[in-house]
């Protein structure tokens, strides 16, 4: 293991948030079987207290989880230079067999605890927990996934060993090797192209609508997530090519270095950001006619869509900007 | 009307120094009138008081407040409820020392961001309303303790609420600062607030402004009547 700060907060963070998820889980285990809002016995009444205890101190872990992505990204970036062959945190991730599972764990992960933290908000919004089985059933359905996390980013960084050899992002990248990134970068760029613009425009369309007369949330949000994920294809296919201006050059973490002048974090934010709250809007939808919820799921869902339309403006303001200044015309 | 559903409160629970102090209290009380707690010190008066009141929890047991069940309500509706609802007058005044008599009543309405002019008038008012106009930008350290029981109610009424919480209020008072607290009380009687008061003071609980007069003892409501 290599002994650096952002590592061991890392480490120290993951194994903090998993211990305060297995605690949450046991008592989300007794709301499950046990809550009844309608009884005034001792355990009803305990739940009710230790729920508002268990959301609030969740919502600290939770927030440090998102930032932990970045977190991570950033130290596989810096960590670089140990290692021979790694351009950027493309080779450092590759240096062993944890990394790229890892990141990917910390990705989902980040979908979830988003997710769980839009349905936290609206769940306390109401004066009678409406949301709270579902609240605390998904919190159990993340429980695992962040445990996992915890294990798979502790035996990348327990398994890190000064001076490996690694390959560079230029040969992961490419188009030679196998994987689905490879696949992604041998596909024509045309239909990429119009898929990616389609789908931006789509979304632009639908939550304008939605924003305005309250119709086809489902569809929305059905279409930010398509759209994130066509985004991301998009931006190793031939976006960070204007980025780096190099037609052969694919890497998604190279645009994270100082170099780029870190545009690949305001990237990963954007999308990531207008994902979750994507996803946020139509999750919370078959809600909206709970009694207590019915003037705080419109606004909220106005609140993300909003949320979705400027992040994904950002992202499309920033590529398009690096279109039309980079001395690479495609 | 308030509702009490089997309250039990126990503090230290599963402790050495664990104290029941209700024990499963049901209890309907009604709007508009006055209603007496009476029973000896340690009786549950107090904690009683505090739950209807929402500044504590029950251990279980539900409390409705017009037909609104509010023991399981999260903390940020029990806030709105608290200021909104109820208007609290302690036995130790609680007044904050180092301000005037005028801070002091205005500081409950300071959350809900009312223009300051306005409330400071209203304040003002109450003031005026127990002769305190001239005792106003006094600080309360310098009051006399029928003055400070004054500002202490006027601070109850500044929201308005519908139920005054009255807890021993005549404590520290005199027989004649006793009697005038009690027109105090009949006076926001008439006006229609519901009246709480817990106190083991005879002035209190023979008064005739008061309707109804619950008697506690170790927890628990021993007689329940209406006052002669």
């Amino acid at each position: 293991m290599i002994f650096h700060p952002a590592i061991i907060a890392l480490l120290l963070g993951s194994i903090l948030i998993s211990f305060m998820l297995l605690y949450s889980a046991f008592y989300g285990m007794q709301i499950l079987k046990g809550w009844n809002i309608k009884s005034g016995s001792e355990l009803q009444l305990s739940l009710e207290r230790r729920t508002y205890l268990i959301s609030t101190v969740m919502n600290y872990a939770i927030g440090f989880q998102l930032l932990s992505l970045f977190l991570f990204i950033y130290t596989a970036d810096y960590l670089h230079t140990l290692f021979v062959g790694a351009m950027c945190a493309a080779g450092t991730l590759n240096v062993n067999h944890w990394g790229y599972p890892a990141i990917m764990m910390k990705v989902i992960n980040f979908l979830l605890a988003g997710l769980w933290l839009i349905l936290n908000y609206t769940d306390n919004r109401a004066y009678d927990y409406p949301l709270i089985k579902k609240k605390y059933g998904l919190l159990l359905f993340i429980t695992p996934f962040i445990v996992g996390e915890t294990f798979l980013q502790s035996a990348y960084f327990l398994s890190l060993k000064p001076a490996i050899i690694t390959s560079c992002c230029g040969t992961l990248f490419s188009s030679e090797t196998q994987g689905v990134t490879s696949g992604i970068i041998a596909l024509p760029r045309p239909p990429i192209e119009a898929g990616f613009y389609s789908f931006m425009a789509l979304t632009f369309v639908l939550g304008v609508v939605f924003y305005w007369n309250g119709k086809g949330g489902y569809l929305f949000s059905l279409t930010s997530i398509a759209t994130f994920l066509v985004s991301v294809i998009a931006l190793i296919s031939f976006i960070c090519l204007y980025f780096y201006e190099l037609p052969t050059h694919h890497c998604p973490f190279c645009i994270l270095q100082k170099e780029y002048r870190y545009v690949g974090y305001l990237i990963y934010i954007t999308l990531l950001g207008g994902a979750v709250s994507g996803l946020g809007v139509g999750m919370i939808m078959p809600f909206k006619k709970i009694n207590s919820l019915l003037n705080v799921i419109p606004s909220l869902q106005r609140k993300l869509t909003g949320l979705v339309l400027i992040s994904y403006a950002i992202f499309l303001g920033t590529v398009f900007l690096q279109m039309i200044f980079s001395n690479l015309k495609l | 009307m308030i509702e009490l559903q089997d309250i039990r409160k126990v503090f230290n629970t599963g402790r050495p120094n664990e104290f029941v102090a209700l024990h499963g209290v049901s209890l309907s009380i009604d709007a508009a009138k006055v209603t007496v707690f009476k029973g000896p010190s340690g009786s549950g008066k107090t904690t009683l008081l505090s739950l209807v009141g929402c500044m504590a929890r029950p251990t279980s047991g539900r409390i409705r407040l017009f037909d609104r069940e509010i023991t399981s309500l999260p903390e940020r509706f029990l806030t709105e409820i608290r200021r909104k609802t109820f208007g609290f007058i302690f036995q130790h005044f609680n007044l904050i020392k180092g301000v005037t008599a005028l801070e002091n009543v205005m500081v409950p309405a300071y959350p809900d961001g009312e223009n300051h002019a306005s409330l400071k008038e209203r304040a003002l008012n109450l003031l005026g309303l127990f002769n305190l106009s001239h005792k106003a930008h006094s600080k309360v350290e310098w009051l006399s303790g029928g003055e400070a029981q004054r500002v202490t109610i006027a601070r109850a009424l500044v929201n308005n609420p519908s139920v005054v919480i009255a807890d021993e209020p005549t404590a520290h008072l005199d027989t004649k600062l006793s009697k005038e607290f009690m027109e105090i009380m009949r006076r926001l009687n008439d006006e229609g607030k519901t009246v709480l008061i817990a106190s083991h003071d005879p002035i209190i609980h023979e008064s005739d402004i008061v309707h109804r007069v619950i008697e506690m003892r170790d927890g628990k409501i021993v007689t329940s009547g209406i006052a002669s």
